[in-house]
């Protein structure tokens, strides 16, 4: 058997962080995936065991720059967990708050890149636009587009003003009618059906027995969501839907991903008219008691996971994250192995690489092809590898 | 069931569970936990060097509870049995624990390099306390 | 000046080549959300293409892993001359804040030869077009 690999390029036209994976093939369909992560590894476990508790969060928010508040909430809530101690009630409000505003413009992000997957430029301006409407209403509340540096070990670190709810209440309107718009438009549009209907299929049990997370969990028919299982900061009290779809497939994953962005937008609503008044943070010591502690957030990719260890030093002994998507590989590799009743194409890669939502701050598309039966050698680029996506996706 | 070989029990608030379990029960409690509990989700596999041990924490989800199973084993021969077999959602979380501290897990199907570049000198393991951080040198002045 | 940029800005419009280098993807969507309607850097000529050998500006974000090191230096390689670069977000100027780690290089130009460096964890996108539109400026006044 001769390998046969392709390497393609780490840089894309859009977005993409450095990944690899080797696809072993025969003819057009993929027979099996390996996965090798690592581009993106910086050393954050053993640079968070040098530095304080506060310089931590810092740290935690750069983790990756889409979800980053997930990361810092859930950072926070451990020490806090350590601590003992419960926080005010209106910084509940606002963590949940610039949560659910976070997931809402991830989500856009997402499906203005996954348009931009199938080749539907045209979607990828017009989200990316609406989305320019978040990240206005984020700026306002935190000072920051990006990275907004709102929690801290104890609550938050701005309040938000009558104007800025009042704007927030116009944006969500905008946002909603925008959203409805979108859906109509991932519902009837033809092109965009065919490329995501019966491609990267995830069955139910194989989403479990490989323990997936977040949307690509539950557009598998399985309704599980930290936010409703193990709830943290205020969702227990507020009303809300866990979304699931059982079509299993890329599109399932897509209409999961927009009905979550009506009930982020619900959910948002509903704090600012039930915003309890109060300070919104509580000084805590500076070195937290000895212990360990285990905090799990619903970040817009799924399950985010962190557990921590504290000898009552003001550094951690211990700090371990893991991020949704490496959840989310074994997965992904699952759904573009062909199987007995149904292949998969080398066409349907990027699409469904994409449909995970992969944040390979975490990823670069470094994909190799590695064909065992054929005796040739062939190097795709990313931008080959797009464009044959899409041709084949006319046919 | 398990009552006498659990080392340790804490649950410090709601829906927080640690176990401590010896190396040597550490699968037969992975088993048990998965075909007779029904506990199948597991979130992640953390690794802590602990100074003469390093101490292997799977954390699972189920029945409404965060589970987490701890187990140490010795610096001098860091080797536990894997759990792929019974969790197959695990296999990048031992991979990433025998990468960054060097904990073998016999079964497993592939303990090759995760995260580290493939240039990392082996027997080299970043979280471990004796190791001290240093940057790559600059092959440039910038 | 202004004016003196914008009619460069006519006479030549520069391809950019984005890497991301082991970025959180901060940088990057605010790279991204430069060319989307609201900000548009395309209005200034700017496109973002895919393949270094026909780039002109090579767009790096992130702090430069050891994995990806040879990478960015081949495809610093690849472009052909006059080539510039541009170093987006702190990670790219110095390391940022993984300034230290093992993995990661104390900032780009350890590793390639630098022409601008746009500060921010991240930039905003204004900062991103008025950086290039600078380096566009410093390259025109030779």
């Amino acid at each position: 058997m001769s390998k046969f690999e392709v390497p393609v390029g780490p840089q894309h036209p859009a977005l993409k962080e450095p990944e690899n994976f080797t696809f072993v093939v025969d003819g057009e369909h993929i027979v099996e995936v390996r996965p090798r992560i690592g581009y993106n590894h910086r050393g954050i476990e053993k640079a968070a065991e040098s530095r304080t508790y506060i310089q931590n969060l810092y740290l935690m928010e750069r983790i990756c720059g889409i979800c980053s508040v997930a990361h810092t909430t859930c950072y926070a809530q451990n020490v806090e967990y350590l601590y003992e101690k419960e926080i005010p009630p209106r910084a509940e409000y606002i963590r949940v708050i610039i949560n659910e505003l976070n997931r809402i413009h991830s989500h856009l992000l997402w499906l203005g890149v996954a348009g931009h997957e199938i080749g539907f430029d045209t979607l990828f301006m017009y989200v990316w636009r609406d989305r320019e409407h978040v990240m206005d209403i984020i700026e306002a509340m935190t000072g920051n587009r990006v990275n907004y540096a709102i929690n801290t070990i104890g609550g938050v670190r701005r309040d938000v003003t009558s104007e800025t709810i009042a704007k927030a209440r116009k944006v969500l309107d905008i946002l909603e009618e925008r959203t409805k718009y979108y859906k109509r438009v991932a519902a009837a549009e033809l092109s965009l059906i065919s490329r995501t209907k019966g491609i990267g299929i995830l069955k139910p049990n194989d989403a479990v027995r490989l323990c997936a997370v977040g949307p690509t969990l539950r557009a598998s028919a399985i309704k599980s969501d930290v936010r409703k299982d193990d709830p943290y900061s205020a969702y227990e009290e507020i009303p809300f839907n866990a979304v699931s779809y059982d079509l299993c497939d890329v599109f399932s994953r897509i209409l999961v991903r927009v009905d979550e962005t009506f009930e982020a937008i619900n959910i948002i609503r509903y704090c600012l008219d039930h915003l309890p008044s109060g300070p919104v943070r509580l000084k805590l010591p500076r070195n937290p008691p000895a212990g360990e502690s285990v905090s799990k957030v619903e970040a817009p990719r799924g399950e985010d996971i962190h557990y921590v260890r504290s000898d009552g030093t003001e550094k951690p002994a211990r700090y371990k994250v893991r991020a949704p998507t490496l959840g989310n590989i074994p997965a992904v590799c699952d759904m573009l192995t062909s199987k007995a009743d149904h292949t998969v194409n080398i066409g349907d890669i990027p699409i469904v690489l994409a449909s995970i939502d992969p944040c390979f701050s975490c990823t670069d598309r470094a994909i190799k092809f590695v064909d065992p039966w054929k005796e040739k050698k062939w190097i795709w680029s990313h931008e080959q590898l797009d464009r044959y996506a899409r041709r084949k996706g006319k046919q | 069931m398990f009552g006498d070989k659990v080392l340790d029990l804490k649950a410090p608030r709601k829906r927080r569970l640690f176990v401590t379990v010896s190396p040597s029960d550490y699968k037969e409690l992975m088993k048990y936990l998965a075909e007779s509990l029904r506990i199948t989700h597991i979130s992640t596999i953390t690794g802590a060097d602990v100074g003469a041990k390093i101490e292997v924490m799977p954390h699972l989800f189920g029945l409404g509870v965060e589970l987490t199973v701890k187990t140490m084993v010795p610096k001098d021969k860091p080797e536990l049995d894997s759990v792929t077999d019974i969790y197959p959602g695990a296999v990048l979380y031992e991979r990433e624990v025998h990468d960054l501290l060097g904990v073998v897990f016999k079964g497993h199907p592939d303990l090759s390099r995760l995260v580290l570049p493939e240039e990392w000198p082996e027997g080299v393991y970043p979280l471990r306390k004796d190791y001290k951080a240093q940057q790559p040198e600059p092959i440039r002045k910038g | 000046m202004k004016l003196d940029i914008v009619k460069w800005a006519r006479t030549k419009s520069p391809w950019l080549v984005h890497f991301n280098t082991g970025a959180c993807n901060a940088c990057d969507i605010e790279v991204l959300a430069a060319l989307t309607p609201r900000y548009d850097l395309e209005r200034f000529g700017a496109i973002l293409r895919g393949s270094p050998r026909h780039g002109d500006v090579l767009v790096v974000t992130g702090p430069v892993t050891r994995q990806v090191k040879d990478r960015i230096v081949r495809i610093h390689e690849q472009m052909p001359e006059p080539k510039f670069v541009a170093a987006v977000g702190s990670c790219a100027s110095s390391g940022g804040v993984f300034r230290g780690c093992y993995n990661v290089y104390p900032g780009l130009d350890s590793v390639v030869p630098v022409d601008a460096y746009i500060g921010g964890c991240p930039p905003k996108p204004e900062g991103i077009i008025n950086g290039v539109a600078a380096l566009l400026a410093k390259i025109k006044g030779g």
